[in-house]
């Protein structure tokens, strides 16, 4: 809009931190210029978007790299726990029950006799699979129906709050018993599916009534007034905006589907040996606690830094998608 | 303000628009109790290049007709038509490039920004939406210029809303507003979240910004001495209608409704010796001061809705609903008196007091 | 005593210039306050040296824009700041000759309710929703005044007959949301009133309400404070209302006053810049200007507020030593006080 140029100047201001000074316009837009140059974002080069800017902060998060590389080093013995366990977990003596640290062994033995460090390795295949795929599996379906729910408001609405009333309703353990029992393949989707299945009515709670909440913003009102389609409402207005409470709830979440994983394996309806988890190790131990502690302790230190790694993760996650935190 | 020469044709032409929202019970089967009359009748014309202040306290209504006039929410009857165009029946396509001419100003500078956007992003958006506006290799040299318009510094572009002033931000919205290069704009209470001192300016923005686009403006506020600085025409609105409407001489030097007049009088001058010229006149001091409150849009009274809080309401007031018409005994009159005037006993009082 | 000698007798304080001598009718009077509140960015001084006092029959008003501090020292007065984040850092707040600060919270309760009131800006949100309007009145007077159930249910109404509710006997029953914004608004000045105080402090008691409406509830005060012969505290933002009701006016910039004086003489001829500007600033509805003036730029960020002068780099009369020094409160008369190096040029206009 080239007639729309006006000769005089434009004011500019420093804007001191978080707070916010005006380049206001007056009394014929005098001029004013900053007395000192404008922290943060550097010079307007190259536009920028909230993910690259999230991305710039993450790298620089102390935190979220700490937490990337405890979830890396996980991922790596999951897939390949050779690298740094070279016994068998299934390869077990009873002569050696319950015994303490000993060379070659440094976390002891367990109940059967096995090698603790070695099964503790080796269950972080199946625990780390579990939890973050069952926790995937949740947040996605959960945000979505739940996104679409509060967004779309009405009848799917009203429709998606009874379901989920329902399957609230269905008592977590007592419905792995039943449908489980009749599951007889002794892999990780049976148990993740049945995570899923149970775990999104909770997601997709908080997602609806956060998207609720966002959606009455003037700022969704106003891209509707400019002519934006739902789905740009929805993805690029709403969501970005609603996220963040899914984002802590899953997190936490996470650390629940592997202990869940261990009761139902405890219940006979997860998984069997020879199988190794932490759940399965946890739950065999924790008779023992009082004689053979070691026991317990590996298997269970290794999922609370799991858990806390991924929670972490989640809040710099959080932080890094609110401009209002940088 | 140079005196707007009118074309014959208004550019926005509403008529008999009515919107009620309907008050439900029961979860499962819903039944109808009510509804809520938030706009109940409302005529208007807005001319090409002219202001049309619409003022109102709140609940009259104001606000749902600013989203009514931008397509926001559909009326329940009634047409609103744009250029000949009846806006409120049309396909999804045709709506969308109607929208390219009739945006929208918010109030709250707060909440009309979305936190995760950058502003480059914020002000750019209309063209991601609307890609024949600008072609994609423009678009950022146009943002900047928008943001060099409003007055804000171009190089703030990579910045997010929450690093500005509401007054910064409230230039921010209009910078997108402005985007589509429309020729409506509705700005509802722009000015009434920002500070005394920073109103001005978003004020005189707003005026320098209608000369150079030839924007025609509905601008919708409770404050009426900001009314009558931007406006060419008034309209008054109370419980979901327009209860007198004319040039802001003829509203506010000869205000004919008594609502008007007790509203024009309630407005606290910044002056202390009007306070003393006002005890010395005895009472009031020619100050209307109105029992109660604004009725609830649910129940609205018979007749003339405004007779409730009315001195001088009789029993024909009750009954018949006045019209928006020039009231009778000012028919044959010549002068600014003449204009319309939704009451039975329409009269004129000088209620501003004048230094 | 001639006019011109202030009377420094034996036993009176040094004074702020421009603020009168607390005299035996001094309610409430606020000596060098200074409040800070740890942010991101830093410390902000959000009152920063800030002196008034009110005497009884009194209308002070506080004015000022967001940020302008305020509403913060309303709150250090009645003692509901909330620290952390806020801290009181210095100064005195007298409340007839005792000093409140160094009050403990127990002896500070009292005087709040019985001594002091406030009135909020937002009515529905200083209410509880689920108990019903006598029940809220009535709680002043069985946790106060220990009087039965009933015989505070009696007053309860009493004192909605006295901010002029209609209809108060049947409608001490109700629930807040069934009332308007103004009749809420009239609730809790009644509610301020119940322990009849010697001085309501109202922050932004209008704001929220419509402009008929407004009136209703600045008349109520006005007529309330005659009648009771308290000592008003109003902080607000609108030169129009302070116009209406007040008395003497202290305006606030960036956490200072930056100019005091009787109604009468602010509004005729400001002694300060920014005063002027606020007063130009107003559209009239009398005037229909070509283009309104306005103050450039914006009030400043707390946490680095510009040096010297902090109102300088929007002053439209700035000069080099407004950028260095820091002007005080200077006085022009004897009830009458700028902080503005240049005041005298300033009321030439």
């Amino acid at each position: 809009m080239p007639e729309a140029q006006y000769d005089d100047g434009r004011a500019i201001a420093p804007t001191g931190g978080g707070g916010a000074m005006d380049l206001a316009t007056a009394e014929g837009e005098t001029l004013e210029k900053a007395p000192a140059a404008p922290p943060g974002p550097g010079p307007a080069g190259r536009p920028r978007s909230l993910w690259s800017d999230a991305w710039h902060d993450l790298r620089r998060n102390p935190v979220f790299v700490i937490a990337s590389l405890v979830i890396l080093f996980l991922v790596a013995i999951s897939i390949w726990p050779q690298l740094i366990a070279s016994g068998n977990p299934l390869d077990c003596d009873l002569a050696k029950a319950q015994q303490g640290s000993q060379p070659g062994h440094p976390f002891g033995f367990d109940g059967q006799g096995c090698d603790v460090y070695t099964r503790t390795v080796y269950g972080a295949r199946t625990s780390v699979t579990v939890g973050v795929c069952a926790t995937l599996g949740v947040a996605l379906l959960g945000s979505v129906l739940g996104g679409l729910a509060g967004f779309f408001g009405r009848a799917p609405d009203a429709l998606l709050s009874r379901l989920t009333d329902v399957f609230f309703a269905i008592p977590v353990v007592l419905g792995g018993l039943v449908l489980l029992s009749v599951v007889t393949s002794n892999t990780v989707w049976p148990v993740i599916g049945f995570m899923v299945l149970l775990g999104w009515p909770q997601i997709s709670r908080i997602a609806r009534g956060s998207v609720i909440s966002v959606k009455q913003n003037d700022y969704v009102q106003a891209a509707r007034a400019l002519g934006a389609s739902s789905a740009r409402l929805l993805l690029r207005h709403v969501m970005p905006n609603a996220v963040a409470p899914v984002i802590v709830v899953a997190t936490i979440a996470l650390g629940t589907y592997i202990s869940l994983e261990a009761t139902l394996s405890y219940l006979g309806v997860g998984l069997r040996p020879p199988t190794v988890s932490w759940g399965i190790d946890i739950s065999a131990a924790s008779p023992y606690i009082r004689n053979a502690p070691h026991m317990l302790l590996w298997p269970a230190g290794a999922l609370a830094v799991t858990v806390l790694a991924f929670i972490m993760l989640g809040d710099a996650v959080r932080d890094a998608l609110d401009p209002k935190l940088r | 303000m140079a005196e707007p020469t009118r074309p014959t044709e208004p550019i926005i032409e509403v008529r008999g628009l009515y919107k009620h929202y309907p008050l439900t019970r029961g979860v499962v089967i819903r039944k109808q109790v009510g509804a809520v009359r938030a706009v109940d009748g409302v005529d208007l014309d807005l001319f090409a290049g002219e202001t049309l202040g619409v003022v109102g306290e709140s609940g009259c209504g104001k606000s749902t007709l600013a989203k009514l006039l931008v397509n926001l929410e559909r009326p329940t009857r009634g047409s609103i038509r744009y250029k000949g165009e009846d806006i409120t029946r049309l396909s999804a396509r045709a709506l969308k490039a109607v929208r390219r001419n009739i945006q929208m100003v918010f109030q709250d500078p707060y909440t009309s920004l979305n936190p995760r956007m950058t502003v480059g992003d914020i002000v750019g958006e209309p063209y991601e939406i609307h890609p024949e506006a600008a072609p994609k290799g423009d678009r950022r040299r146009r943002v900047r210029e928008l943001l060099d318009v409003v007055g804000l510094d171009p190089e703030y572009v990579n910045r997010y809303p929450h690093q500005f002033s509401g007054g910064q931000r409230q230039r921010i919205g209009i910078a997108r507003g402005l985007a589509l290069r429309p020729e409506v704009i509705v700005a509802d209470e722009p000015v009434s979240a920002l500070d005394v001192s920073v109103q001005a300016q978003v004020v005189n923005l707003l005026e320098r910004l209608q000369g150079e686009f030839g924007l025609s403006y509905v601008f919708i506020a409770h404050d009426l001495s900001i009314v009558r600085h931007i406006s060419d025409r008034v309209a008054v609105m109370y419980l979901g209608r327009i209860v007198e409407t004319g040039r802001d001489a003829e509203i506010y030097d000869h205000p004919t409704h008594p609502y008007t007049q007790a509203l024009l009088s309630a407005v606290p001058v910044p002056d202390p010796s009007v306070r003393e010229r006002r005890a010395a006149a005895g009472g009031n001091g020619g100050r209307i001061i109105l029992s109660g409150d604004v009725p609830s849009p649910t129940n609205v009274p018979s007749g003339c809705r405004f007779r409730t809080r009315c001195w001088k309401a009789q029993e024909r007031c009750a009954r018949e609903e006045p019209e928006l018409a020039v009231p009778e005994r000012f028919r044959e009159a010549v002068g600014p008196a003449r204009h319309d005037s939704a009451c039975h006993f329409a009269e004129e009082r000088c209620v501003v007091p004048s230094d | 005593m001639s006019p011109d000698t202030p009377p420094d007798g034996p036993g009176t304080r040094e004074r702020a210039p421009g603020i009168p001598p607390a005299g035996p009718g001094t309610l409430l009077e606020v000596r060098d306050l200074r409040v800070e509140f740890r942010t991101r960015d830093g410390v902000a001084k959000a009152v920063d040296g800030v002196s008034w006092s009110v005497a009884a029959g009194e209308t002070l008003a506080v004015l000022g824009e967001s940020g302008s501090g305020k509403s913060v020292t309303a709150q250090a007065v009645m003692g509901i700041l909330d620290t952390p984040p806020g801290r009181i850092t210095g100064g005195e707040i007298l409340f007839r000759g005792r000093d409140l600060l160094k009050l403990k919270e127990g002896e500070r309760r009292r005087i709040r309710g019985a001594g002091m009131a406030m009135v909020f800006q937002d009515a529905l949100s200083s209410l509880n929703p689920v108990l019903t309007v006598g029940d809220q009145l009535g709680e002043m007077f069985t946790v106060h005044r220990g009087m039965s159930r009933k015989d505070a249910r009696a007053k309860a109404v009493e004192l909605m007959d006295r901010v002029r509710i209609p209809a108060a006997a049947e409608r001490v029953g109700q629930y807040p949301h069934q009332f308007s914004g103004g009749m809420r608004q009239r609730i809790m000045i009644a509610m301020a009133l119940a322990l009849e105080p010697d001085l309501i402090i109202a922050d932004e008691p209008t704001t929220a309400l419509d402009v008929t409406v407004q009136a209703q509830v600045m008349d109520l005060l006005a007529e309330l404070r005659r009648e009771l012969g308290m000592g008003l505290v109003l902080i607000t933002h609108d030169l129009g209302v302070v116009a209406d009701v007040a008395d003497r006016i202290a305006v606030m910039y960036a956490g200072r006053i930056v100019e005091t004086a009787p109604v009468h003489d602010l509004y005729k001829a400001p002694a300060h810049p920014y005063t002027r500007g606020l007063l130009d600033s107003i559209p009239r509805l009398d005037r229909k200007g070509q283009e309104l003036y306005a103050i450039k730029g914006l009030p400043p960020n707390l946490t680095a507020v510009p040096s010297g002068c902090a109102f300088h780099p929007r002053c439209p009369m700035a000069r080099d030593v407004c950028r260095t020094d820091e002007p005080d409160l200077s006085e022009v008369s004897r009830d009458r006080g700028s902080a503005c190096f240049f005041w005298r040029e300033c009321l030439r206009g």
